[in-house]
């Protein structure tokens, strides 16, 4: 905005230059009527659509509507030279006669975003153009003012042959396209303002009221024109005509101050709510009233987990383009906090979405600090209530393999201890057989035991440590297994969860990696064990589908560390857990 | 009641665990009974009391399919074995306390510890 604002101010002094030296040259026109109202009116609608012009554009330079009012108004100025003296300056301003009408329509159909946002619209504008100027050569080049009722006019510097009938010819056809063109136009104008939602008419209303009216009194005008009446009541409508079109321009500053006020109200009602302490339903109210958008909701940002959230710690996606709604985002010391999700329409007055968004993003940093709690309260349970059904689940898979495997064995040998014994005198030999028997069912029963001991706490973690325990997994394990350990004392709750890690890992490794060979790094940084196995297999594991991998996810998550897998088809599986141990 | 006097009383064992049935098979035909068959599930149990009506029905209370309580009042109850009813006794590597009454309200003559399985312990039930 900056770099466009020197130029805009030379235009602008242009504008007043213009209008300053059409001034004398309107006064001493002896042959136009009228001359002193000609001057204000020069003023008052030239300079006044070139200065509000200049003020749009500054204000919204990617807006088209301020230099819209600025080309308005110097074709206004154009046209004016019609009510000059010096011939060359007269011909041109008869030529352009109707080019500020042009561009005016123009303006008031890309009211207020400064875009023809319909083919109809553009079909429309082109038309005038076309109409207000090349439409005016055949005119022009038979139109004799001598000839015409205009005794004193000066002489038309265009003239080619003075030719009474085709210049009314000329000017009829013109009038006709005029009156179809402009009553479409007014058509354009009611339908836009009927499509616009109740924000919109808030800000377009008045613009397009003043519209309407030119469009409707200049076709008044010009079937008065067709029709011949007398020259009087032609003028009368004409400066009639100069109310709607001169007010625009002072519509729109009216506008612009309407809204700054609104602005200034919904800011300060938003600040002195904010001044206690806002639950964050109330603080949500608060930001919809003053944006004026009941629909508003809000997406507080975690940059741990680099989502978005609602206020009750449930992920939620912003709005992407074309779903009919809006997200603008608010930082507060150029972090970002949090986005506030609207109707489209509240962009209207980007202004209003920053000054909202600054002025609340202290009790926007609040409630994302809330949100943030409440996502991790929600992680936590959901975490809390996963290991418990894994520790459920672990308690019936182990009264299971109780019963079916030691339990069973025992029983047995109790029943063949019961029989050896009354077998003992009359047939030792059976007896001694079945002794044989009970002793290799101990055997099997006790290493039974063993293996669901090893399964509630490895003894060799607390016996050799974490080290020699992956170390032993590795031997256990059916494929070659390199084990890189470096990790000295650590506490026992990260020593049991790295040594499951491994486990479970390799487990995993050779159930389903197919892989020729795995390697194991324990080491530790930053205040972390650090724990990866990688293996060369087929890859594809999957840790949202099969409880294993999302057990182990539980069991680190639940000592405030993170597990990831990376397991893309083909590429082998590295299985990474870091687990905070200060 | 099983009358013993003139010939061996048939037993049919249901339980999943071979080991089990092989160690109770010995020790019920060392103390005198003929085990006419074994059914590792409750479908097959229900199909073997039908085929062999043995006089005895050793049935494990917890089976991979139907467990023993379902299996115990199906056979017990009309229309399965004819009027031939077997004696059916629960058996469970747990103990008496754990199952509390739950076996007579099933048509068992009652419950035994399987580590205590023995002719004197199933006399005890069956007389």
């Amino acid at each position: 905005m900056s770099l466009a604002r020197r130029p805009l101010w030379v235009l602008g002094a242009a504008g007043l230059l213009v209008a300053a030296i059409e001034t004398p040259l309107i006064a001493t026109a002896d042959f136009a009527p009228d001359r002193e109202l000609w001057i204000v009116l020069n003023w008052v609608i030239g300079v006044g659509f070139v200065l509000v012009g200049i003020y749009a554009w500054m204000r919204r330079p990617e807006n088209l509507i301020g230099a819209l009012m600025v080309a308005t108004g110097f074709a206004w100025f154009i046209s004016v030279l019609g009510h000059t003296e010096p011939a060359p300056f007269f011909t041109v301003g008869a030529l352009f006669d109707s080019l500020f009408v042009g561009v005016a329509i123009h303006l008031f159909l890309s009211f207020p975003s400064g875009r023809l946002e319909s083919k109809l619209d553009r079909w429309l504008v082109g038309g005038v153009y076309a109409a207000v100027t090349v439409g005016f050569i055949p005119y022009i080049v038979f139109w004799d003012p001598a000839t015409m009722g205009c005794a004193g006019c000066p002489d038309n510097v265009l003239l080619i042959t003075a030719d009474a009938s085709a210049t009314e010819t000329a000017g009829d056809v013109l009038a006709v396209v005029g009156v179809a063109l402009l009553l479409a136009t007014f058509a354009r104008l009611v339908g836009k303002w009927r499509a616009s939602t109740a924000l919109q008419r808030r800000a377009i209303t008045p613009v397009y009221a003043a519209g309407g009216a030119l469009m409707l009194l200049l076709a008044t005008l010009l079937v008065l024109e067709l029709a011949g009446s007398p020259h009087g009541v032609i003028e009368d409508v004409f400066y009639a005509t100069m109310i709607p079109f001169g007010l625009v321009p002072y519509l729109f500053l009216a506008g612009l101050a309407r809204a700054q006020m609104l602005r200034g109200g919904a800011v300060g009602e938003l600040v002195a709510s904010l001044g206690h302490t806002l639950a964050a339903s109330e603080l949500r109210d608060a930001l919809a009233r003053a944006l004026r958008d009941p629909s508003l909701e809000l997406a507080y940002w975690l940059p741990e987990s680099e989502q978005y959230v609602d206020s009750k710690g449930r992920r939620v996606e912003l709005p992407g383009s074309g779903s009919g709604r809006a997200a603008s985002p608010v930082s507060l010391e150029g972090r970002p906090v949090a986005a506030i999700v609207h109707d489209p329409l509240v962009l209207d007055d980007p202004d209003l979405v920053d000054a909202v968004g600054a002025a609340a993003a202290l009790a926007l940093e609040t409630g994302r600090l809330d949100a943030e709690l409440r996502a991790r309260v929600e992680e936590l349970r959901e975490s809390r209530a996963r290991l418990l059904a894994v520790g459920l689940a672990e308690r019936r898979r182990m009264e299971r393999n109780l019963h079916d495997g030691a339990q069973q064995r025992l029983v047995s040998l109790a029943l063949d201890l019961r029989l050896a014994r009354a077998s003992l005198r009359e047939d030792p030999e059976r007896a001694e057989d079945l002794l044989d028997g009970v002793g290799e069912e101990l055997s099997r029963a006790l290493e039974e035991l063993r293996e669901l001991a090893r399964g509630l706490h490895p003894a060799v973690l607390t016996d050799r440590g974490l080290e020699q325990a992956v170390k032993t997994l590795a031997t256990r394990a059916p494929l070659p297994v390199d084990v890189d350990t470096r990790i000295g004392e650590v506490p026992e709750a990260v020593e049991l969860a790295a040594y499951f890690v491994v486990s479970e890992a390799l487990t995993n490794v050779a159930k389903y990696a197919a892989a020729n060979r795995a390697t194991v790094r324990v080491g530790r940084d930053d205040g972390s064990v650090l724990v990866e196995v990688s293996d060369d297999g087929v890859g594809g594991a999957d840790p949202a589908h099969g409880s294993g991998l999302r057990g182990l996810g539980d069991r680190v998550s639940a000592l405030g560390g993170k597990l990831e897998v990376d397991s893309r088809t083909g590429t082998g599986t590295t299985v990474k857990a870091s687990i905070p141990c200060e | 009641m099983v009358d013993n006097r003139f010939a061996m009383p048939t037993v049919l064992i249901v339980d999943d665990h071979p080991s089990f049935r092989a160690s109770a098979r010995r020790l019920l035909e060392e103390e005198g009974y003929e085990v006419v068959g074994e059914a590792a599930d409750g479908t097959d149990a229900l199909r073997a009391a039908r085929e062999l009506a043995p006089d005895i029905i050793l049935l494990d209370v917890r089976l991979p399919d139907l467990d023993g309580f379902a299996v115990s009042r199906r056979i017990t109850g009309p229309g399965c074995a004819g009027n031939l009813t077997p004696d059916v006794i629960l058996i469970s590597s747990r103990e008496v306390d754990e199952w509390g009454g739950a076996a007579t309200e099933v048509g068992a003559r009652g419950f035994i510890p399987k580590a205590k399985l023995s002719r004197r312990t199933m006399e005890e039930l069956l007389t």
